[in-house]
């Protein structure tokens, strides 16, 4: 047992210096314009607000305008913990509908929508529903696209040589696995079992363990 | 222990195989096995795809969100995952229960254990690849998840590289249990528990956390709550699985397993309360009495303590009622009581999946 604990601590050292740390949910504290607010005219952006700095990459925002056209324009940008899209030239009077969809910091997307009504129109028409999501992997400041961009550039050159070594180690191991539940503690895995051939060579259920000695069958639990 | 029987070496000795134990029992064996874990795996996927329809994200319009083949889909492979760790956990943990000084007994349960952990430790590692691949289509929405951005999640996203890590760590205890198949219990079920369990540690970063200086508290308190669950279940699995059908050994196992259960049920009870009420008091926007019968996370919380207070009697009858009369190696329904048990940490499970993707508000 503590020899047991002794491992449990050592796995907590390692991991506090492998993995980051969960991040929190992202929760939108607020806007611009307000949730159900009226307007006498239509905003040039629109602003939504998060407890927490927001991912760059991934990012939605849209406004869709009381016939169902698009009024958002340009995709959003994002600034620590505030997303924001400008909106094209101002549509009718009515209800408009900001939807959002952000990669939360820890990792989920976050999505939901807001609304605010315009008393005085425009001409705008925006753009039909069906012109293609405004998503944004280039938001943002360009440094930090650049550093990006460099991180990136980096990891794929030595991802090569990892991907050999990963897929060779895998196969190794797959090799090895396949050997050692072949045999499964028997030296005759498929001499006596007199089923059909197709039956024979599924390790995999418990139901086949047609050996029915202690040391037959390698099933596999909660694995299907 | 110098145990390193390989297991070709000492083939039949069926002599020392005691009377009525697996020889005769094949058949309800066979059936034992597929109750306990069609429960277990039946309750987490119902659990988990009830909880799916529960959080399914309402259309926001002008964004596409997944169809539902993700979002069906997700919550499924991460709970196979939970369960292919539960499963590796569980038969490490076994020879430990079952005590190392017996081999004559135990050597012919475990050389079943050992190549079913290293199936369970390939499940983990695959089942974590491709819940990467869905976390990725979930940010994609109606683009198919290629190499690319499938590598784009997991080094912008920190729940990407704890899975990674995990698959990677499961691939581990693949090849340590091999080793274990090959020379035996001189491998030490320490190691293959300790790593299995390392394993476990990026798991929590795939839910919820908190932005405040209660941060840290709360993960080791998340990383608590998922090794006691994993411990606890895959210790009962396994006891119940390879086990039950040999009196003499469930005497031994049995007694030791009941003191980690109680140990695994209330670090799990405490553990679990703390992360989670911590978790919403922390969350800007929650109302803490109120959001919990409110929201999503509540409800999912409320029906978590109410499993965990369905697993209580269940416990306490097998540590009450039949550990007596299993010391004495006498039969008893424990399977059966096992498998009840089994199938409500199975829905425990399938609500947890659901919890750590559930919106708090």
């Amino acid at each position: 047992m503590r020899r047991l604990l002794t491992v449990l601590v050592l796995a907590f050292a390692a991991v506090a210096g492998v993995v980051t740390p969960a991040q929190a949910h992202n929760v939108l504290i607020g806007s611009d314009p307000k949730d159900k607010a009226t307007l006498s005219a239509a905003p040039e952006r629109v602003t939504l607000e998060f407890d927490q700095p927001v991912r760059q990459g991934f990012t939605q925002v849209t406004v869709t305008g009381p016939g169902g056209a698009r009024f958002d324009e340009g995709g959003p940008s994002v600034d620590r913990t505030k997303v924001s899209v400008a909106l094209g030239a101002p549509g009718p009077a009515g209800e408009y509908v900001i939807g959002y969809r952000i990669l939360s910091s820890d990792g989920h997307p976050v999505s939901g929508s807001l609304t605010f009504t315009t008393t005085t129109g425009g001409t705008g028409t925006g753009q039909p529903a069906a012109a293609a999501p405004a998503a944004s992997p280039v938001g943002g400041s360009g440094q930090n696209d650049l550093s990006a961009q460099a991180t990136e550039a980096s990891q794929n050159a030595g991802a090569g040589m990892a991907v050999l070594w990963i897929v060779l180690a895998l196969v190794l191991l797959g090799a090895a696995t396949a050997v050692a539940l072949r045999r499964g503690g028997r030296p005759a895995p498929t001499g006596p079992s007199p089923a059909a051939p197709g039956t024979t060579e599924t390790p995999g259920t418990p139901g086949t363990a047609e050996a029915s000695s202690p040391a037959g069958s390698s099933s596999q639990p909660a694995d299907q | 222990m110098s145990v390193a029987q390989t297991p070709e070496s000492s083939v039949p000795a069926p002599a020392v195989v005691p009377p009525g134990s697996a020889e005769t029992g094949s058949g309800t064996d066979v059936f034992a096995r597929r109750t306990l874990i069609g429960g277990l795996v039946g309750g987490a996927l119902v659990a988990a795809l009830a909880g799916a329809a529960l959080i399914a994200e309402r259309p926001v319009p002008g964004i596409p969100t997944p169809g539902p083949v993700v979002e069906y889909g997700l919550p499924v492979v991460r709970v196979l995952l939970d369960l292919a760790a539960v499963a590796v956990i569980g038969l490490s943990l076994l020879p430990k229960l079952l005590g190392f000084d017996d081999p004559e007994r135990t050597e012919p349960v475990l050389r079943r254990v050992r190549p079913a952990a290293v199936s369970a430790a390939w499940a983990w590692a695959v089942f974590a690849f491709v819940t990467v691949v869905f976390h990725t289509a979930e940010l994609n929405p109606g683009a198919f998840p290629t190499p690319a951005a499938v590598a784009s999640y997991v080094s912008n996203v920190g729940a990407g590289q704890g899975l990674v890590i995990s698959g990677a760590t499961a691939l581990a205890c693949a090849a340590v249990g091999l080793l274990a198949v090959r020379f035996g219990e001189s491998v030490p079920a320490e190691l293959r528990t300790g790593i299995a369990l390392f394993g476990l540690l990026p798991i929590p970063v795939t839910g919820h956390a908190v932005n405040s200086v209660w941060h840290d508290p709360i993960m080791i308190s998340m990383e608590l709550h998922v090794m006691g669950a994993t411990a606890w279940t895959g210790g009962l699995l396994a006891t119940a699985l390879f086990v039950a059908a040999r009196r003499d050994l469930l005497a031994v196992a049995l007694p030791k397993f009941s003191k980690l259960a109680t140990v695994c049920l209330i670090l799990v009870s405490v553990s679990g309360l703390i992360s989670g009420l911590s978790t919403m008091a922390l969350t800007p926007g929650v109302e803490l009495p109120g959001a919990l019968l409110g929201s999503e996370y509540g409800l999912l919380l409320v029906a978590k303590v109410v499993l965990a207070c369905a697993l209580v009697p269940l416990a306490a009858h097998i540590r009450f009622r039949l550990l007596p009369a299993i010391a004495r190696r006498q039969a008893t329904s424990m399977v059966a009581w096992a498998a009840a048990e089994v199938t409500v940490m199975g829905l425990a499970y399938g609500v947890a999946i659901t919890l750590t993707r559930a919106s708090l508000t």
